[in-house]
This record gives C-alpha cells, sequence and structure tokens, in this order.
C-alpha cells in the first residue's frame, strides 16, 4: 500500500495554498485526468495534493507513463 | 516448455468459447509455470506471459518489447507464410497502430488521440444519451424476451462509433458483418466460408479478402472526405499528415479497420457479457442499481470480467531478463489479458463478478505506449447505456444458454438470451 500524500499545511505556504486554483493535468498517452481538487484517492493521493507535491518518479496509474509526461489542460 | 495439452487450448477458439477451459489453463500456468515458452503445433516457439505483473511490465517496455517485428497477433506457422507471401515479406495484413512501433506509432496515435480524450468526448454525451435511449426503448419493444447480444449489445456501439467515424447508418449492418468475419474467422457461424477452418493458409485467404472489403469500402471514403471534410474521424484519417506527407495507403486504410472493428465490437462484447453476469447475479445487479455509486466500479469489473481482447504478441529486440527468465532477441511473447485479468496476486476472488471490486487495475486495455485509444469513449458508452437501462429494468434472467464466439484473439458473447421486465 502506498503511503498517502496529503496537501501541504498552510503555513508552509507564504501564500496560502487554497488561495490557488486547482488545476488538471493529463496524461499524453491515455489521457488520464489527475484533479489536484479530486486528488486520486486511490493511488494514495489525498483531495487538495498539489501536481508539484507528487513525487517525480509517480507514474501514470493507468498506462506507467513518467510524471514528466503530464500536460496542465483546461477540463 | 509448457505441456502440449495446455499449449493447445491457449491457442484454441473453442477453448476460448467454453471459457472455462482456458481460465483453468492459465489458472495452471499461473501457479505452476507463470513464464515459460509454449510451442503448439504448426506454431512457432513464444512465451506465454500470464501474471498481471509481467504483462505489466513488458507492456511498459515498448522499445525492448515491439509489436511490428513479427506477427502482432497469434498465427501458425503456416499462415504467417501465407501473409509474407501475400505482402512481399511483413508478417502484417494491415498495418494499424497495433502493428506499429514508434516513431511511426507515436505519430500515428497523436494523429486521432485528442478526439478520444474525456474532456473532448464530453460534447458527444447528449447525443450518445439520444442514441442509448433508442436502444432502450427498443429492448422494451421486444416484450420481455430478447437476445440481448444481438439486439442491443451489437448494434449500440456500432451506431455510435459509425457516426464518431462518419459512416452512414444504412452501411451498419455491412461494417458489423465484416468486423464479425474478421474477428469471428475462427468461428463457423460467423466467418466468411460458414465452416470450420481446416488449412489455416485458406483462413489468412479468407480473412485477406474480408480486409480488401473493407478497403474498397474506405477508399471510396477517403475520396470523398477529401474532396469535401466534415466534422467526422474519416476527415482527419483522409486529410491527416505525418512529417507533411498524407498518410500511406496501407496505413490509411488500417487506421479506417482498426476504428470500425475495434471500435465497436469490444464495448459489445462487454455490454453484452456485463448483462450476462448481471442475469446470473442478481444479488450484484441490485446493488449497482440500487447505488450509482457503484456504476463506474461496475463498468470496470465488466471489462475485466470479459477481455474482449485476449491477447496480443510482442517480440523482443534484445537479450534481456523478464521475471528471472532469459528472453533472447527475436523471441516472441504472448500477453495474455485474461489471465493477467484473473491474477490471484492482484484480484482477491478473480473469478467472482463483484460490481463494488476496488481497486481494478485490470489490464483489458493494455498498459504502456499502446494502450487502448478509445478506453474513454468506450467507458462513457457503457455507463451512458445503463444509466438508461437501469431505472427501467425491473428485473433480467437468462433464457436459455448464453454462446461465446470461437476466436482467441478478440472475442465475447454472440447470444445472451434474456427474459427481463423493464417499466
Amino acid at each position: 500500500m502506498r503511503p498517502e500524500i496529503g496537501p501541504r499545511p498552510l503555513q508552509d505556504e507564504l501564500t496560502p495554498v487554497s488561495a490557488e486554483p486547482y488545476r488538471f493535468w493529463q496524461c499524453r498517452t491515455c489521457g488520464y485526468l489527475y484533479s489536484e481538487e479530486a486528488g486520486d484517492p486511490m493511488e494514495g493521493l489525498a483531495p487538495g495534493t498539489r501536481w508539484r507535491d507528487i513525487p517525480d518518479d509517480w507514474i501514470c496509474p493507468m498506462c506507467g507513463t513518467p510524471k514528466a509526461e503530464f500536460d496542465m489542460v483546461e477540463v | 516448455m509448457i505441456a502440449q495439452d495446455i499449449a493447445k487450448t491457449i491457442v484454441s477458439p473453442k477453448a476460448y468459447a467454453n471459457g472455462k477451459q482456458v481460465d483453468d489453463a492459465f489458472a495452471y500456468l499461473r501457479r505452476e509455470a507463470p513464464l515459460e515458452q509454449a510451442q503448439p503445433e504448426g506454431y512457432d516457439p513464444f512465451w506465454v506471459v500470464t501474471r498481471h505483473a509481467d504483462i505489466l511490465a513488458v507492456e511498459r517496455q515498448n522499445d525492448l518489447f515491439h509489436n511490428g517485428d513479427r506477427s502482432a497477433t497469434l498465427t501458425t506457422k503456416e499462415a504467417d507464410r501465407r501473409v509474407r507471401e501475400m505482402t512481399g515479406g511483413s508478417p502484417h495484413l494491415v498495418r494499424s497502430l497495433v502493428q506499429m512501433d514508434n516513431p511511426d506509432h507515436f505519430n500515428y496515435r497523436r494523429l486521432t488521440q485528442g478526439e478520444f480524450l474525456p474532456q473532448n468526448l464530453k460534447r458527444l454525451e447528449a447525443r450518445i444519451r439520444e442514441i442509448a435511449k433508442g436502444f432502450v426503448d427498443r429492448m422494451a419493444d421486444h416484450g420481455g424476451r430478447c437476445d440481448f447480444a444481438r439486439d442491443v449489445a451489437f448494434l449500440y456501439p456500432l451506431h455510435v462509433i459509425m457516426e464518431v467515424i462518419g459512416v452512414p447508418e444504412a452501411d451498419e449492418p455491412r461494417m458489423l458483418k465484416l468486423t464479425q468475419e474478421l474477428f469471428g474467422s475462427a468461428d463457423p457461424e460467423l466467418n466468411r466460408s460458414g465452416e470450420e477452418i481446416k488449412d489455416t493458409s485458406a483462413s489468412v485467404d479468407t480473412i485477406q479478402s474480408v480486409v480488401m472489403d473493407f478497403m474498397t469500402y474506405f477508399n471510396a471514403v477517403t475520396d470523398d472526405r477529401r474532396k469535401a471534410p466534415r466534422n467526422d474521424i474519416a476527415s482527419v484519417i483522409a486529410n491527416g499528415k505525418i512529417n507533411g506527407e498524407p498518410l500511406g495507403y496501407l496505413e490509411a486504410m488500417s487506421y479506417y479497420i482498426i476504428a470500425a472493428t475495434a471500435g465497436h465490437d469490444t464495448t459489445s462484447s462487454t455490454t453484452a457479457g456485463a448483462l450476462w453476469a448481471l442475469a446470473e447475479n442478481p444479488d450484484q445487479l441490485a446493488r449497482v442499481k440500487g447505488d450509482p455509486s457503484l456504476m463506474m466500479s461496475f463498468i470496470e469489473e465488466s471489462i475485466r470480467w470479459v477481455t474482449p481482447v485476449k491477447h496480443f504478441m510482442r517480440t523482443a529486440t534484445a537479450d534481456t531478463e523478464l521475471a528471472g527468465k532469459p528472453i533472447a532477441k527475436g523471441d516472441w511473447l504472448m500477453l495474455s489479458y485474461p489471465s493477467g485479468n484473473r491474477d490471484e496476486a492482484v484480484f482477491k476472488d478473480p473469478f467472482k463478478f463483484d460490481v463494488g471490486r476496488m481497486p481494478n487495475k485490470h489490464v483489458a486495455f493494455g498498459y504502456g505506449a499502446h494502450v487502448c485509444l478509445g478506453q474513454h469513449l468506450a467507458r462513457m458508452e457503457m455507463r451512458i447505456l445503463w444509466e438508461e437501462l437501469f431505472p427501467r429494468l425491473q428485473s433480467v434472467e437468462l433464457d436459455g444458454t448464453p454462446k461465446n464466439m470461437e476466436a482467441a484473439f478478440v472475442c465475447g458473447p454472440k447470444s445472451v438470451p434474456v427474459r427481463f421486465k423493464m417499466n
């Protein structure tokens, strides 16, 4: 079981995290959409987990594509 | 080397139609020989990849394990010889994404990928719902008995994908027949000859004649869309460019063929297999009807349960090691998706149909660079159909014995007779 990655505590930031709009990131290979707001609890990513807080060695849960091959998208 | 009786079973169209025979064979292999070579009579030797983790490992390394170097589907030595004779040396009758490796695979996939992204499919939702409602009404009109495979499941995804491609409704029966003749080439009830296939060389000739019929049809479509492009996939293929050049003839025709066959047949099989499973498991029907939050897990379980694509082949491009076994450059590997989707190491009670199964990381759509392009459309079509059908479906039970297609590559139920009550 993966350790759950959660949103960074507010006090760690100069600007409150909640002031930033949530964004979507999409896998270039399979189209899997990661929503920062919803997270992906099945993958151990709690709601509110920012893209930047996901480890660089994370891979797409649907097809194995590396994190670097995701694009920020408007949905 | 895998024993001959098991090796014969895992390549037998009749064993896939039976279902239990291949399930038992793969359960044995996962336990006793999860990655081993097989050489059924008439075939070149190939590795049988039965475990979920090993399938992922092969699919993830798409430079080390190629699709196009040898046949991408399991074929006999005689059929391979006949194909190469016809094509001037290529092991492929068609050259679609399935037979390509990079850089072509990346370039050709990118051509239509955007059309199948979830955010771009949203614009189709209202129209697909209208189509689904029409099929639910037609099911109700059957008066409580129908063959759900033939009367609903074969026709609904067909209608959706043909609209997306841009094929007129009047041509849908022809597309369905050609698809069934292609994927059901070993099934005497579906193939072009209407007979048992004994001579694999003759079988290649029959498949080639089906491919030629598809090409004749889509060549005319290309001419039409080049003259007058529309907002459809056919226009994207007809007018698309790769590195500044139009698609090659074989590649363009193959693009249409894969969209016009795999684009509906697999969803049809999953839809038919899902209702079959619900008819046999009324508790699961009650669960999913009673809790709409289970819709997506039900759909994933349906896809895992049916696994309509039974295998793809890969060819090692270098000497390597997989799960402790030495794989030599040029070795041929069979990725068994039904086996990966019943892997006891990943799925609890894998032979149980569980609409609430989570997680459910099945490999029915593949994995890695070749993961199914149409997976989001398939899920969306199924979700909409069930959202329309479940509120009206009071009960369903089998009304005879369902039958699976006889095929070892792409197949699912060909007949699911049911009795039902609808409001």
